[in-house]
């Protein structure tokens, strides 16, 4: 029984950077940002070919949030240079990612069995392989977390803040609104191709349809984590979303115990999702007006 | 010569398709340290002058120079380093979900862009940046250094347009354009903003032009005033010229129904 909910907290963890990720362009930056279903599976998918390769697994993650970033870079300057619509710029990104992750991949799935992290040196926590990586995963993240609070609360990271909350003024003062959004959705999409590469390290598996859905999914971890925690600074807000990240899994490994097939996993997510938008938990401009009618 | 504007061109199509050319070989020339005051009717071309010398709007001809820097081929948030801007509305010139000090962190460093690896050396605003930042607003007398870690968003209208002025007032602005910035606030509000305004400009001696529908204003504040009809100038007034001024005269060279409507007090 333990070890459902063991396994639940690694996914949550393995999740968290998408979770931050979806914060930091819908939240910080105030950008609907579908990239992120594109560039989670091309993280995954990024790292297992490397891997297979014979790359150090340390590497490959690096090699994704690159690739990640890259793939955030170009959404970006869609939208900034061609002043193309947020959303669709993110939409045309994740559907051309579809095709080079495939290309990339060579096939629509690849195992990583026998793949060798290195985390053998950790303390066994009697519960196998699973007491390892949630040690490994919670170092990971909690580096991830304070890595991006620091970088939130420099210079730059205010600029950013500026940059979501109103453009017009971070202009009038001297601050680029395309270089912010270019650095910040790269920035995003670097952690979450991060995510992708530790989801399919911990599932032993990328698949090319990996990242459907990731927005919605991470998401509801930051609706989850907000509602929950009810953060009031920013290093509190990252907690927040990270904690959302793992009780979104726990949530979803008690509908699993109470009978709920993995198919239907996706329709009650974005139903759960639906009624957070209902009932105005949720004031997302563009895309949420707080449960109020037009 | 601190703001020189020469042959500047610009109109805009209108509803229907025709072309309006709003200004023709326009020239303005401000000397440094100059307050001056732009008065004018709807649609005298006030607030298109001063989008067009921040950048929010493109020269179509002409050329225009601060410090004989040339600014036009600039885009607005790189002219933002010298030069400060306060808008009508009290929502444009803050961030809301950013503390005062956050608020004016973002405007003392925009001399530099964030987006150098400097802007990532350091917390910031960091306790001595907070404690200089509250320094400051007593200095000036803004009653407002206790509440330095409050987002702007809590604040009202004229204590917001309040911190955009002494925003737009840090790294040593070369230029303070002010659009209306009064506009929107209550009487009481507008008073103590002007009187803030009046201090900074003389204190910081900062070119200034300073756009109002108020004749009260125009006639108090500034050391020239200029009038502007249809894109050109049709008054010119500093030192004992301005002085001698009053409402009447200004109100009958304004000469359309349009001003005393939009100035009824």
């Amino acid at each position: 029984m333990f070890s459902i909910w063991l396994g639940a907290y690694n996914q949550g963890l393995a999740y968290a950077g998408l979770a931050l990720g979806v914060y930091l362009t819908l939240r910080v930056l105030n950008f609907a940002d579908i990239t992120v279903d594109g560039s989670f599976a091309l993280g995954g998918g990024m790292a297992a070919v490397l891997i297979t390769n014979g790359m150090n697994p340390a590497l490959a993650l690096l090699a994704a949030v690159l690739s990640g970033a890259l793939a955030g870079c170009v959404t970006a300057l869609i939208h900034t240079r061609l002043g193309v619509n947020d959303l669709f710029a993110g939409i045309l990104t994740s559907t051309g990612l579809y095709s080079i992750t495939l290309r990339l991949m060579g096939r629509s799935n690849i195992p990583l069995i026998n793949l060798n992290l290195g985390l053998d040196p950790l303390p066994d926590m009697g519960s196998g392989g699973d007491g390892d990586w949630a040690i490994a995963l919670s170092l990971v993240v909690i580096g991830l977390v304070g890595l991006l609070a620091l970088l939130l609360a420099t210079d730059l990271g205010l600029a950013l803040r500026a940059l979501g909350n109103n453009p017009t003024m971070a202009r009038a003062n001297a601050v680029s609104g395309a270089t912010g959004l270019i650095l910040g959705i790269a920035i995003a999409n670097g952690f979450v191709a991060l995510a992708g590469a530790l989801v399919a390290y911990y599932q032993g598996f990328a698949d090319v349809t990996m990242g459907f859905g990731s927005l919605i999914l991470g998401l509801g971890a930051v609706i989850v984590g907000e509602s929950v925690c009810r953060p009031r600074s920013i290093p509190m807000a990252l907690a927040a979303v990270v904690i959302g990240s793992i009780l979104f899994r726990f949530m979803i490994a008690l509908a699993l115990q109470v009978g709920l097939e993995p198919v239907d996993l996706k329709l009650v997510t974005a139903l759960l999702l639906l009624a957070a938008l209902a009932l105005g938990r949720l004031r997302l401009p563009g895309l949420a007006n707080g449960g109020k009618r037009l | 010569m601190s703001l020189q504007i020469e042959g500047l061109c610009w109109g805009h199509s209108q509803p229907g398709g025709s072309w309006r050319q709003l200004f023709k070989d326009f020239k303005l020339e401000c000397p440094t340290a100059q307050f001056l005051v732009l008065i004018g009717s709807n649609g005298s071309g006030k607030s298109t002058l001063l989008n067009l010398i921040a950048g929010s709007l493109k020269l179509q001809a002409g050329s225009l120079r601060l410090k004989n820097r040339p600014l036009q081929h600039l885009k607005d948030y790189r002219r933002a380093r010298w030069i400060g801007r306060v808008m009508q509305n009290p929502l444009d010139g803050t961030a809301p979900g950013l503390t005062i000090a956050e608020n004016l962190r973002l405007a003392e460093s925009r001399r530099r862009s964030p987006f150098r690896w400097q802007g990532l050396l350091g917390i910031r605003p960091n306790k001595l940046d907070v404690r200089r930042f509250q320094e400051l607003l007593e200095s000036l007398e803004v009653p407002l250094a206790d509440r330095i870690n409050t987002p702007v968003g809590q604040l009202s209208g004229g204590q917001r347009q309040t911190i955009s002025l002494v925003m737009a007032t840090l790294a040593e602005p070369e230029l303070l354009l002010l659009d209306e910035h009064t506009a929107a606030l209550d009487p009481k509000a507008e008073a103590r903003v002007m009187q803030l305004t009046e201090r900074l400009v003389r204190q910081l001696r900062t070119t200034t032009l300073m756009v109002t529908h108020s004749l009260e204003q125009a006639l108090t504040h500034g050391d020239r005033l200029l009038m502007l009809h249809e894109g050109s100038v049709r008054g010119d007034w500093s030192g004992a010229e301005k002085a001698g001024l009053s409402h009447t005269n200004l109100r009958e060279l304004y000469g359309s129904a349009k001003v005393s409507e939009s100035n009824a007090d």
